[in-house]
């Protein structure tokens, strides 16, 4: 009785469960699986193959393997077998000339190509050009070199059909290195741990969200509490004025900040006319490119700031504000003693929110400084952004990526079951009063 | 429809909210379920109609049994105490709204609507909005939208609560008139007794989950079974004496008043009993002279209020036709009638 | 307020750190109308020319035809947002399910989370179900990621219709699914609407996704044409060009801002009050 009702829920739930598995569930677990990994552009996404490149080889030749066996890999040789008649047959070669190859040199081994040429120009039924007896040499012809594997059964077959004398941890040794896929591995933690780099990117990090976060409440709680104080019509520009941040699209917000601040542009042309330094001011210096950045993002910011802090100062009984000016407090005390204490949740509400969303933001960091100049601004997650789907160099390191923005996945998901917490939002589950 | 309750149990969180309650309504029967608010009436009424699950027992209509069916399979119909009318629809279309659910046809949709319209009155309201209409009219909509599909039982949870005095008073009448009219079985859950004695053949008076008391108002009145019902009941209401039996009466614990009980002739000496006393069996008139001062008078206009401190402080309250000679402050000397006095034991059961 | 205090010296601070958004934003409206000596910001002439890009496609390239795209583009997200909030919405408000509990945290957690941390995952989900380089896939990642916010908003706004609408709804023997379309969903139009414009101008103004999810594919929305615009190596570089293009593609939001602010203050604000 009671399934029928759960499944009325779980039919008005269905939709938004399967765009939530797959666009947060799976990336998640996909984002905790490919940190595990070395996948890359090169590496590709799906499983890779196994071939023995030349480069390959003289790295394996440096790393142990006999050059007797490295130099074997790369010759080709040529082997009678029953295999290589039948692809002969489909190239069109004399019928007679197979069974009189197959019956005389059968099984045999040839590593080099002008005796296996001279030993069938012995037989009887020998073709008459010399193109058509190339042409049945190359069908026997068998190289490691360059040719595709699919699986490591095929690569290993082929290599002990190559070189049966091979000792099996030289074998091993080969087909491990020959995948071309992406394979399980820590080194992308390993890697994060131990370079100097990933430090200065996490100091970076906290610096922009600490001041951001001060900017976003300092001036939101500003706002606030002034436009608060101001008659309607202005108090209602000033709300406009600074939600116009918030609602232009990113790309055009990032270029007015360019126009505002590059060569040429309003601060650049004002300085000059004052005689001030004038210079790209975005990514010429660093105290100027981390200003930008910060206001950049703050001014958003702030406008999310100062809504929640306005409704919550309309929430304030007038009175009280009366009261206290009868009791002869000056603007400053009823500020401090009236408004302050009663923004206390919504000043850490705004604050707990933008550290997450600070923390995990790149967007606009992109679109204007890029991290520049140098790296100075740049922060993890834009590092683990470039990492894993924005390089210049082409190589797209998909695992490395992956495993910066698990970390960060990992901070953003105890910080909001933290807020969760501490904000009691599991008092907001009421239970449904229809019971049917 | 007969409404049976057999054992019914409901929980919340594994707290037992009513225990094994047992209640029949009879065919075309009004009952009021009475009781203070927590008292369970609203959740037994929500399990009558199939918003709540039952825990545990039967619930009955006639013989088939709907403890494990939803709402709509049961053939209720409910007017709620915010009446809770879909304020996007016209008063029409409210009251077509179970027939259109069910598909019937236009027709008889039409001519459903404007029957029901008619017997409740609001046949110019159909074209309307909900937030057009007076507290009294929504009512009406609602009694007319609960009853247009032919219910096999009308509930009514606290209808009156949100109207005035005087709509309250008219739609009291009402609601009776159309439930008579109709013949249906119906529940009228309530925490007002006036409400309930004046329009119901039958009071349940409920407290903490059970069932106190069942009967018609008149006996329920003359005749409680605790003091919790004598309390509850009448108003203004009765007051209480503390004391103990002795030598077949009642004395108050310092001695200075006596009332001979028959009932007390069986209880030994020195038990503690409560006496209740309603304002209409203390006055002018009566076999038993107290003394006391008036600590309070009110006018009703009709009537007159009094609050009358005995010696040892204990307070009696009198109703009398308005008279213009007795003040707060005055010392009187009034009558009781002895044998209109309800006898309790300790535990508030009536002796 | 009693009036004991001057304005003026709080207007003037005001108006000192709201500078930066005021010159921007002033400049943008002037710029694509005018023309300005080299070296000045001070415009000397007006011109309509900036504007040519709107019929003359060797301007910048042809705009009629992201520009459609990106209605279509934010029509879809829109839709999508709206059908799947208002009914699941609607379920973690009032229906019974096994797991609610869970699904209502998750879906707490997913909208404190910040979202562009899972782009690298979502970019593998899109590889492994070929909709990499897709418009349907751009959309649904969008969609995706706004519904825990359009969800919990939805439920705020279902929380508020009174239960007795309901539960007289099923006592007229309407089925939970009449009950929400016909008697709950009409109570929260005003709510529709309100996600309905938030979602749009944040879909409107997306850019991140269809430049990662879809670099090479074969459809353009606004915002990177825009950016290609504004590429500084581009042939036809030009600020005020680039600014006209930019309010071209802007207008239709600050349109809406300005007809419905309230209803969208009241969603920029409620949609994290809880």
């Amino acid at each position: 009785m009671r399934t029928r009702s759960y499944m009325v829920g779980l039919a008005f739930m269905s939709p938004a469960l399967v765009v939530l598995i797959g666009f947060f569930f799976l990336p998640v677990v996909l984002t905790a699986v490919f940190a595990f990994t070395n996948m890359s552009t090169s590496t590709g996404i799906s499983g890779g193959s196994y071939v023995v490149t030349g480069n390959l080889l003289t790295a394996l030749k440096e790393n142990g393997v006999p050059v007797e066996i490295a130099d074997a890999l790369s010759k080709a040789s040529f082997v009678v077998d029953p295999e290589g008649i039948a692809k002969a047959r489909d190239a069109g070669t004399d019928p007679a000339f197979l069974a009189e190859i197959e019956q005389q040199l059968g099984g045999r081994t040839f590593t080099d190509e002008r005796l296996f040429e001279r030993e069938l120009k012995t037989l009887q039924h020998r073709p008459r050009s010399i193109r058509d007896l190339k042409l049945a040499v190359d069908q026997f012809e068998l190289s490691i070199l360059n040719s595709r594997f699919t699986s490591e059964s095929a690569a290993r077959q082929a290599i002990a059909t190559f070189l049966p004398s091979a000792p099996a941890d030289t074998v091993d040794q080969i087909v491990e290195a020959s995948y071309t896929g992406w394979t399980w591995t820590t080194a992308n933690f390993k890697q994060l741990f131990s370079t100097s780099d990933t430090w200065r990117i996490v100091l970076n990090t906290v610096f922009y969200v600490a001041v951001t976060l001060s900017f976003t409440v300092f001036v939101g709680l500003f706002l606030a509490v002034t436009t608060f104080y101001l008659p309607a019509g202005a108090a209602s520009a000033f709300s406009m004025l600074w939600l116009l941040p918030r609602i232009t699209p990113i790309v055009l917000y990032a270029v007015m900040w360019k126009w505002f601040t590059w060569e040429g542009g309003f601060l650049y042309t004002a300085a000059d006319a004052l005689g001030l330094p004038a210079f790209n001011y975005m990514k010429g210096s660093v105290p100027t490119a981390w200003t930008i950045v910060i206001m950049v993002n703050g001014f958003i910011g702030a406008a999310f700031a100062m809504i929640l802090f306005s409704s919550a100062l309309k929430a304030i009984p007038v009175q009280q504000l009366w009261a206290s000016e009868v009791d002869g407090a000056s603007r400053w005390q009823q500020i401090r003693y009236i408004i302050l204490p009663h923004l206390r949740w919504p000043i850490l509400f705004v604050t707990s929110y933008q550290t997450l969303s600070l923390l995990s933001s790149y967007q606009e960091i992109w679109l204007t400084t890029n991290g520049g100049p140098g790296r100075t601004t740049t922060v993890w997650a834009l590092e683990s952004f470039n990492t894993a789907l924005n390089s210049y160099t082409g190589n797209l390191q998909y695992g490395l990526g992956a495993a910066m923005a698990l970390i960060l996945v990992i901070v953003g998901v105890s910080l909001s079951i933290i807020y969760l917490r501490l904000f009691r939002f599991d008092e907001l589950l009421g239970r449904p009063k229809i019971e049917f | 429809m007969q409404i049976v309750l057999k054992d019914f149990t409901k929980t919340f969180d594994g707290n037992t909210v009513i225990d094994r309650m047992n209640l029949t309504v009879e065919d075309g029967e009004m009952l009021a379920l009475l009781g203070p608010s927590g008292c369970g009436k609203s959740t037994t009424l929500f399990a009558v109609c199939g918003i709540h699950r039952v825990n545990g027992g039967q619930i009955l209509f006639g013989d088939r049994d709907v403890s494990n069916l939803p709402s709509q399979q049961r053939n209720v119909g409910v007017v709620f105490q915010n009446y809770a009318l879909y304020p996007h629809m016209s008063v029409f279309e409210n009251i077509a709204f179970p027939l259109t659910v069910r598909k019937d046809s236009k027709a008889d949709v039409d001519r459903a609507v404007r029957d029901i319209a008619e017997l409740t009155h609001i046949s110019e309201l159909l074209e309307r909005r909900p937030g057009q209409l007076s507290g009294g009219q929504q009512q009406r909509v609602a009694l007319a939208r609960a009853l247009v599909r032919k219910p096999d039982v009308l509930l009514l949870d606290e209808p009156l609560a949100n109207l005035d005095a005087k709509l309250r008073l008219e739609m009291r009448s009402e609601i009776r008139r159309i439930q008579l009219e109709t013949g249906i079985t119906a529940i009228l859950v309530t925490h007002d007794q006036v409400e309930a004695m004046s329009m119901c053949e039958r009071i349940a008076i409920m407290k903490g989950g059970k069932i106190i008391q069942i009967d018609t108002p008149k006996d329920m009145y003359s005749n409680p079974r605790t003091s919790f019902v004598a309390g509850f009941l009448g108003n203004p209401p009765i007051s209480f004496l503390k004391g103990r039996a002795e030598a077949g009466g009642f004395v108050l614990d310092d001695g200075s008043l006596r009332l001979p009980l028959p009932v007390a002739s069986q209880i030994p000496d020195g038990t503690d009993l409560t006496v209740g006393i309603r304002p209409e069996h203390f006055g002018r008139a009566g076999d038993v002279p107290i003394s006391g001062k008036v600590i309070f008078a009110e006018t009703q206009g009709r009537e007159n209020l009094y609050d009358v401190a005995l010696p040892d402080g204990s307070v009696l309250r009198s109703v009398q036709p308005a008279q213009d000679d007795v003040r707060a402050g005055d010392s009187v000397s009034w009558k009781l009638e002895s044998a209109a006095a309800l006898v309790f034991a300790e535990d508030g059961r009536r002796l | 307020m009693t009036r004991n205090y001057s304005n003026w010296p709080i207007i003037l601070v005001l108006l000192l750190i709201s500078a930066p958004i005021i010159v921007m934003y002033a400049f943008l409206l002037v710029d694509t109308v005018t023309t300005s000596p080299p070296g000045s910001a001070i415009p000397n002439g007006f011109t309509l020319s900036h504007w040519r890009f709107l019929i003359d496609p060797t301007a910048t390239g042809d705009v009629w035809g992201p520009t459609l795209t990106t209605i279509l583009f934010t029509a879809s997200i829109v839709l999508i947002v709206l059908g799947v909030s208002s009914t699941a919405g609607y379920a973690l408000s009032r229906l019974n399910m096994p797991f609610r509990r869970f699904f209502l945290g998750g879906i707490l957690v997913m909208h404190a989370f910040p979202l562009v941390t899972l782009i690298i995952g979502v970019f593998l989900v899109l590889q492994f179900v070929g909709l990499y380089n897709t418009l349907t896939g751009v959309v649904l990642v969008k969609a995706g990621l706004m519904l825990p916010f359009g969800i919990w908003i939805m439920k705020g706004f279902y929380d508020t219709v009174p239960w007795e609408i309901e539960m007289a709804g099923v006592q007229d023997g309407a089925s939970r699914f009449t009950v929400w379309r016909r008697l709950i969903l009409p109570q929260v139009r005003p709510g529709l609407f309100a996600l309905a414009l938030f979602a749009a101008i944040d879909a409107w103004g997306e850019y991140m996704l269809p430049r990662i999810l879809a670099p090479s594919a074969d459809f353009e929305v606004l915002s990177i044409y825009l950016n290609t615009v504004s590429d500084p190596d581009s042939t036809t570089y030009n600020f005020n060009l680039f600014k006209s293009v930019g309010l071209f593609y802007t207008l239709p939001i600050l349109a809406l801002y300005a007809i419905f602010r309230d209803r969208l203050m009241n969603i920029f604000g409620g949609g994290t009050k809880g």
